[in-house]
């Protein structure tokens, strides 16, 4: 609310680069800190600078060290300071976004008036407050230099007074208009468009979304007569059935099943759901199952069909075909029925068809009363399939006469015909765009009215029928920008522009709460209390509905739509955990994140089963030289070229392809990382144009009725290979049983724990100890005194989204490299999330089976294998080998427990790297604030990319290590504020912003030393262990063993001679022992 | 509410302090308008002005305004025992009710003749001739900063050498043609070889000479280095000559009245020109050279102090040179050290009451302050931090007990757990901030 009254100023804080004292000593390489500090002989002498000239005269050295003189730092104080901000503190602010593919209610961080972090709203948010990788880098986004800075009139920079003009006569003079937008589901912007079309009297909106789910929609109408997509609840389904929906990313309300879906999967809870995932890509969702089979997707129809037979449901008519009686869909089947009303079967094609045949099975295991509640309904994803389609065709045929406007939508990119459409566009001349860029489709339109950034914007949203969000400005419009609902209202007439300090659609949502939404949260309410409220808590919850079992009307006899067009292959189109639907292609951060399956960055690619590509002739060993073999793959007579990615785990005859690459095929403005860059800077240009990344995948999409995201697909190989920035080349765990440790949950909760956590041991004569018992060094004083900060990371709940990579490089100021330094192993990523696939020579990730060859264990994967996502970040060792070889103790422990990283002291010899066991130091090998080759990517090297830097923590510059710190920044925070309360520290004080951000809350971090700690708790449980314990180094980072809810015997019976054999030994050892002293009576 | 109360306190006592000093000055006025004056400054001064507009209008020739304006000399009176009965009934004290939104105090305890002194004291003031030296002149000479005039001598050195090579050229083709003339040879040797020639010569000479002028380049050029970035008395000019000593000292107005954010925030703040205006807004300045700088502040609040004042809205921010600078690679937390460490302001920043504008206070000044630690570095170096963590007492019981709640379970665990290491951390019989971990890198370096 304050902040309309914002910042006129800021005061310098140190957010700038990091320079080095001159003063390093090399003489102590071995000596801890104090050690260092104290030794007096470097403590001597301290000649003045006056003196020193005296003695010099004018010689060369006084110019240099004069030269060194620090230069005049300005401070510059508001003048009317702003009451809730104080310099150097953060305000956090509860708000929420929405890009029409992706809601999240989401806390701001700003500081001194600009947000530099988001995080999820656990408290209030919708569906737990879970957030994905672009909701956490949109912050970024809003940094972009290459968002609108003013209206456009035909391209050209123009005035709000111009554009509104010519819109208004324009308008007026329209025959029809035609609103296109995404899903709107802020009521206000519902109501503002009910009342244009009124004003107008002759407008035709049309929703339409990048990626469509009416099939959903039309399904529940014909089967329940309800047009709705049903609210759904994982965390109360003890089975759970995805068939090719991956509802852990991307799939409708994903941020929130995320949340929901690991509620369940925590063993020590007693229970865990069982999931089983049919689908042909290895998705998010995939990677996570218990049980997982490959189909194309057009064996889905059929693979449902036979789960409705097992369970007794309806076919309506489909047939089962080579399902019928197939094992694994009997033993789903088994479990579905054993667990009637907490069962869910999720179906991800957008076919009526099998969206009906999905329900008639829900219907059947009476889950519309439990994990379904169609009554609290989602109002996203109404996208109007049809009616897109026929407006695209009239356009294209020239028949769309009077006005378009585009809100939240960008169909040139996104819809199949879309640079047909977008040449149409090119000819009419009264097209409106309010996009914040000028993207495809803006660049095509001959007015664009650029919207506010999420962040700088009120809004409303309700993304399901009983919860109402509201969205707060965290800052002042940046640019010369307004609200896309501002626009309609001046073009309706009903107000007047007023810059940055517009109030026009605040007042509106004011009054549209007022008017609809208060009376429903409560008669008698206040509405001034309920605003405030709403706006301090992000949301304010109505009543919400009881789930009641709809009546189903069983169509007799449906047809599942079939593939158009032939070819040798299925493509199935997905997207990807951190580029989404490319509405933030120009966003580094994204851009270069690892995807969590392939850990590919800056790409998109085809993925193709492994044993296929091989057998085809495809790469399939890539590393820095060898790229990946390029294809050509052609779906209904597009065809593109891309690599091929040989993956585990694809369904044989079927492809995968990312969407929401190629954006900007004609060098549109659609943000700096979008393009490709040149070895040594640059963007890489043709035809006078840069360079798309990736190619679009939307050109594939068919119509059939719907938006269909599959199709039949043709692939040849081309000559030439094409280099891949992959952050992790390897497959497996190589049968390391101490990176990852894996096994069953029957197994955990029947057998012996030393099975699958076997601790290491030493033999000794007394008997064998464990590891942690040897030492060559004396122990660092930090276990039991003062703190010993500590994390837990469940492999269990972590789902490998990325969220928290995102919040690191955003907390942490971690620079972008790019496509070329990743592809070098360059990467400077303090957090990393390794995933490993099983091999056929494993009985799990990480146990070898008693007959193995090492040079099978990467070769032979799984066809179909299980995978495990392991966070990987500085292990924080008590005993760490970076920290003795250090020769300048740049790097050294605290009395903290943290492995400290002093980049002013740090020359840069790289020894620490060599030395540590889990590779996760990384080196400044530029100035990547500075130097050429990064100024496209890295926002630090652009002045309003550089305020999304965290003022609290330095920017490092060239030839230093860097590493995670744990959020050492955080952790001072949290003592501060715990010293100024005079208490000791308790959970909830500190945090790291990768446990911040997860959403599953995978990670727990606290101190240790606190006995009442959670993570003290967590790393006493039978599941807790160190990754590679056996070296001794003693790390304050622990994993919790990964617990498959599936059978598998043979590992069973593996971890349960494991268990004997050392319960054996050390019965044995405590036998001879008790004898040798018998002897010596 | 703090903010509010000690609000009003310094306007209070910074009214009544330029009341005193003129006083000072209007010792000429007879016994009545002593009295008058007495009154005036008791009970009027701390609203009034005699010649200006401030919080109430000025008191010069109230007699006849009200006069003019057709109210009964009565009515003023009873404007000043009780302003609201006036304007009850007279309609010029409704008008003059409406001058400020700000109300009058009541002062029924004033007798007629005292409201007449008053108002003859007021109607016979004249300022002081001239200001001479006031206490509290705010005529501060503006600090100076210490220009470079090595350019004078990079050019004479130029000049010297050039005259000097020239006059060496000459000499030598002088010698030539001696040589020439004398032997008949031409020996036209390079400098180079002259130079090769002369250091054979001389070997040991040279030798030790280079020996000896690397050495002095050496230690000179570490010494030079372990002085970069180390600030000695480094006091940038301001763009306003602002004086503590008056602020901080003669009105005694708390540090942290300005400097507010030092108990909430790493930073304490530099005041935003809000916070000078609360002041400001009535006071103007005594001398010309006061007004010149009060003026500044004016300017960047956008206020317009004619009239009863008001703001045009077209404010600018006063750019500041930053006097206390740290590197960006170093943190430093004001909170953590003067709510939790209990430190005051001027154990770091010196009696900034004796100070005009903030200035690197050197640390030989800073040991002489009572209760500070004698440390040795340069302020504002990293040693200087050091030796004070490695110095400051945080053993249990040391920090007010208000503060200590994070400390005694520091100290429990230590005790409890780690009773050898706090053993001997105690071997000097105190707890430091260094053993706590005050040394560590990653305390500030992050």
């Amino acid at each position: 609310m304050s902040m309309f009254e914002n910042n006129k100023s800021i005061e310098k804080m140190n957010t700038n680069e990091a320079y080095f004292e001159s003063r390093v000593d090399m003489s102590a390489p071995s000596l801890s800190v104090d050690e260092f500090l104290a030794d007096e002989q470097t403590r001597e002498s301290s000649t003045n600078r006056r003196d020193f000239l005296k003695f010099l005269g004018f010689s060369v050295a006084a110019a240099t060290v004069a030269a060194c003189e620090a230069p005049v730092t300005k401070a510059i104080p508001y003048v009317v300071k702003p009451e809730d901000i104080t310099p150097g503190k953060a305000n956090w602010y509860a708000s929420n976004y929405y890009d029409g593919n992706t809601f999240a209610s989401i806390m701001v961080k700003t500081r001194e008036g600009r947000p530099i972090h988001i995080k999820g709203n656990t408290d209030f948010g919708f569906g737990g407050g879970g957030i994905s990788p672009e909701i956490a880098a949109s912050v970024l986004s809003l940094y972009d230099n290459e968002r609108l800075k003013a209206p456009l009139i035909s391209g050209s920079q123009s005035t709000w007074a111009d554009l509104d003009k010519k819109v208004m006569d324009g308008l007026k003079n329209a025959g029809e208009i035609t609103i296109v937008s995404n899903t709107i589901i802020s009521p206000s912007t519902q109501m503002l468009i009910a009342a244009f079309s009124e004003k107008f009297g002759r407008v035709n909106h049309i929703q339409y979304d990048a990626v469509s789910y009416a099939a959903i929609r039309s399904a529940n109408e014909k089967t329940f007569g309800l047009a709705a997509i049903p609210s759904y609840d994982f965390s109360k389904a003890k089975t759970i059935v995805s068939v090719g929906a991956d509802f852990l990313n991307g799939w409708l309300l994903s941020n929130a099943y995320r949340v929901q879906y690991a509620k369940n999967r925590k063993p020590e809870n007693g229970s865990m759901s069982k999931h089983y995932q049919f689908e042909a890509n290895m998705s998010i969702a995939g990677a996570n199952a218990d049980e997982r089979m490959m189909v194309k997707p057009s064996q889905y129809a059929a693979v449902l069909a036979a789960l409705a037979e097992e369970i007794g449901a309806s076919t309506l008519g489909v047939s089962s075909g080579e399902f019928k009686s197939n094992a694994q869909i009997k033993a789903a089947a088994k479990d579905l029925k054993a667990n009637k009303g907490a069962s869910l079967v999720v179906c991800g094609a957008n076919d009526e068809a099998l969206q009906m045949l999905t329900n008639s099975i829900n219907n059947t295991l009476n889950n519309y009363t439990s994990t379904i509640n169609i009554q609290d309904d989602v109002n996203l994803f109404k996208s109007e399939d049809a009616k897109m389609e026929r407006f695209v065709s009239d356009a294209i045929a020239g028949k769309v006469k009077g006005a378009v406007i585009f809100m939240g939508t960008n169909p040139v990119y996104t819809h199949p015909k879309g640079k047909a459409l977008g040449e149409a566009l090119g000819k009419m001349n009264m097209t409106i765009s309010t996009a914040s860029w000028n993207d495809e489709t803006a660049s095509k339109c001959k007015y664009v009215a650029p919207d506010h950034h999420a962040l700088e914007s009120w809004n409303d949203f309700a993304p399901v029928r009983s919860f109402y969000a509201l969205a707060q400005p965290t800052i002042k419009p940046i640019h010369d920008t307004a609200a896309a609902q501002e626009s309609l209202l001046v073009w309706m007439g009903e107000a007047t522009r007023a810059g940055r300090e517009s109030r026009a659609y605040y007042d509106y949502i004011r009054k549209s709460w007022a008017a609809n939404i208060s009376g429903r949260l409560g008669a008698d309410a206040n509405f001034e209390e309920i605003w405030n409220l709403a706006v301090h808590n992000g949301m304010m919850e109505g009543p919400k509905a009881e789930a009641q079992a709809p009546t189903f009307n069983a169509p007799t006899q449906v047809k599942p739509a079939q593939a158009t067009g032939s070819g040798t292959h299925e493509v199935v189109l997905y997207t990807k955990t951190s580029m989404g639907i490319g509405l933030q292609a120009g966003n580094p951060w994204l851009q270069e994140m690892a995807d969590p399956i392939s850990k590919i960055t800056w790409d998109n690619y085809i993925t193709m089963n492994y044993q296929e590509a091989k057998d085809a002739g495809y790469n399939v060993v890539m590393d820095q030289e060898h790229g990946a073999s390029l294809a050509k793959i052609t779906v209904n007579g597009v065809a593109l070229e891309l690599p091929v990615i040989p993956t585990p785990g694809q369904a044989k005859g079927t492809l995968g392809l990312a969407l929401g690459y190629g954006r900007g095929e004609n060098g549109e403005a659609i943000g700096r990382g979008a393009f490709k860059t040149k070895e040594y800077g640059g963007y890489e240009e043709k035809d006078g144009k840069r360079v798309a990344i990736g190619a679009n995948a939307f050109k594939f999409v068919n119509f059939n009725g719907n938006y269909h995201y599959t199709g039949a697909a043709s692939l040849s190989k081309i000559e030439g290979t094409y280099p891949i920035a992959s952050t992790q080349f390897q497959l497996t765990a190589m049968g390391r049983t101490s990176i990852v440790k894996e096994t069953t949950l029957d197994a955990y909760q029947n057998d012996d724990s030393t099975g699958y956590n076997l601790p290491h041991m030493l033999m000794t004569h007394h008997g064998p100890e464990p590891v942690s018992k040897f030492d060559l060094w004396a122990s660092h004083p930090v276990e039991h005194i003062g703190h010993r900060w500590a994390l837990s990371i469940d492999l269990n709940s972590c789902i490998g989204c990325g969220t928290c990579l995102i919040a690191c490089q955003s907390e942490n100021n971690v620079p972008v490299v790019g496509k070329d330094e990743v592809r070098r192993g360059r990467e400077m990523a303090w957090l990393r999330i390794d995933r490993y696939y099983k091999s056929s020579d494993e009985l799990a990730i990480g146990t070898k089976k008693e007959e193995f060859s090492f040079t099978a264990l990467e070769k032979n994967i799984d066809e179909n294998p299980t995978v495990v996502f392991m966070p990987m970040l500085c292990q924080h060792c008590n005993h760490a080998p970076c920290e003795t070889v250090c020769p300048v103790a740049a790097t050294t422990h605290s009395n903290e427990g943290l492995n400290q990283m002093t980049y002013n002291r740090c020359i840069g010899t790289r020894y620490c790297a060599n030395n540590c066991p889990y590779k996760v130091r990384r080196f400044n090998w530029f100035n990547y604030p500075a130097y050429k080759k990064f100024t496209e990517i890295n926002p630090s090297q652009d002045d309003l990319g550089r305020m999304v830097l965290n003022p609290d923590v330095t920017v490092r510059t060239r030839g230093v290590m860097e590493k995670c710190s744990m959020c050492v920044q955080r952790i001072q925070e949290g003592k501060l504020k715990a010293k100024v309360d005079a208490r000791p520290v308790v959970d909830g004080d500190v945090t790291t912003a990768c446990a911040d951000a997860c959403p599953t809350q995978a990670i727990t971090m606290g101190d240790w030393n606190d006995t009442g700690s959670g993570v003290r708790k967590a790393s006493e449980e039978k599941r807790a262990y160190q990754a590679l314990e056996e070296i001794g180094v003693k790390p304050n980072i622990w994993y919790q063993t990964k617990v498959r809810n599936h059978s598998n015997e043979e590992l069973r019976k593996h971890q349960q001679a494991v268990a004997a054999k050392r319960k054996h030994d050390i019965d044995k050892h405590a036998h001879n022992h008790a004898e040798g002293h018998n002897d010596h009576h | 509410m703090k903010i509010a109360k000690s609000q009003l306190f310094s306007l209070r006592s910074f009214t009544l302090i330029s009341a005193t000093v003129w006083t000072l000055f209007s010792s000429i006025f007879s016994g009545l308008s002593q009295n008058g004056e007495e009154l005036f400054n008791t009970h009027c001064a701390t609203c009034h002005k005699i010649l200006d507009n401030s919080t109430g209008p000025k008191l010069q020739g109230v007699r006849k305004k009200w006069a003019d304006g057709g109210a009964a000399e009565a009515t003023l009176y009873q404007w000043v025992k009780n302003w609201q009965v006036a304007a009850a009934s007279d309609p010029y004290a409704k008008s003059v009710s409406e001058w400020s939104p700000t109300a009058m105090s009541v002062f029924g305890f004033l007798k007629d003749e005292e409201i007449t002194a008053i108002f003859d004291y007021a109607d016979n003031y004249t300022p002081p001739a001239a200001a001479v030296s006031v206490a509290g002149d705010g005529a501060v000479a503006g600090p100076t900063e210490e220009k470079s005039n090595n350019w004078v001598w990079i050019i004479l050195a130029i000049v010297f050498s050039g005259v000097i090579l020239a006059v060496g050229g000459v000499r030598r083709q002088l010698r030539f043609a001696v040589e020439e003339t004398e032997t008949g040879a031409a020996k036209n040797r390079s400098y180079g070889d002259e130079i090769r020639e002369f250091v054979y010569k001389n070997k040991i000479a040279v030798g030790l000479g280079t020996v000896v002028v690397l050495l002095i380049l050496l230690v000179n050029g570490y010494f030079a280095l372990n002085e970069i970035g180390v600030y000695h008395n480094y006091q940038p000019s301001q763009p306003i000559a602002f004086p503590h000593s008056i602020h901080a000292g003669i009105n005694g107005i708390d540090c942290k009245y300005c400097h507010n954010s030092v108990e909430k925030s790493k930073s304490a703040g530099i005041p935003s020109v809000n916070v000078c205006m609360n002041c400001h807004k009535g006071i103007q300045g005594n001398t010309d050279a006061q007004k010149v700088q009060i003026a500044k502040i004016y300017k960047a609040a956008g206020y317009d102090p004619e009239g009863a004042g008001k703001y045009t809205g077209k404010s600018e921010p006063i750019i500041w040179n930053k006097v206390h600078v740290l590197p960006d690679h170093v943190y430093f937390n004001h909170q953590q050290h003067v709510v939790v460490g209990g430190l005051d302001c001027k154990q770091c920043h010196g009696d900034m009451t004796k100070e005009t504008t903030a200035r690197v206070v050197p640390v030989e000044e800073l040991s002489k302050i009572e209760g500070n630690i004698p440390l040795t570095r340069a302020t504002l170096t990293m040693g200087w931090c050091i030796e004070c963590h490695g110095t400051k007492e945080v053993s249990a019981g040391t920090l007010n007990a208000l503060n200590s709640g994070y400390y005694d379970e520091i100290h429990r665990r230590l005790s409890k757990h780690g009773k050898s290491l706090y053993q001997k951390m105690l071997a000097d019989e105190k707890i430091t901030v260094k053993e706590l971990g005050g040394w560590e890198c990653a305390k500030c370096h992050y």
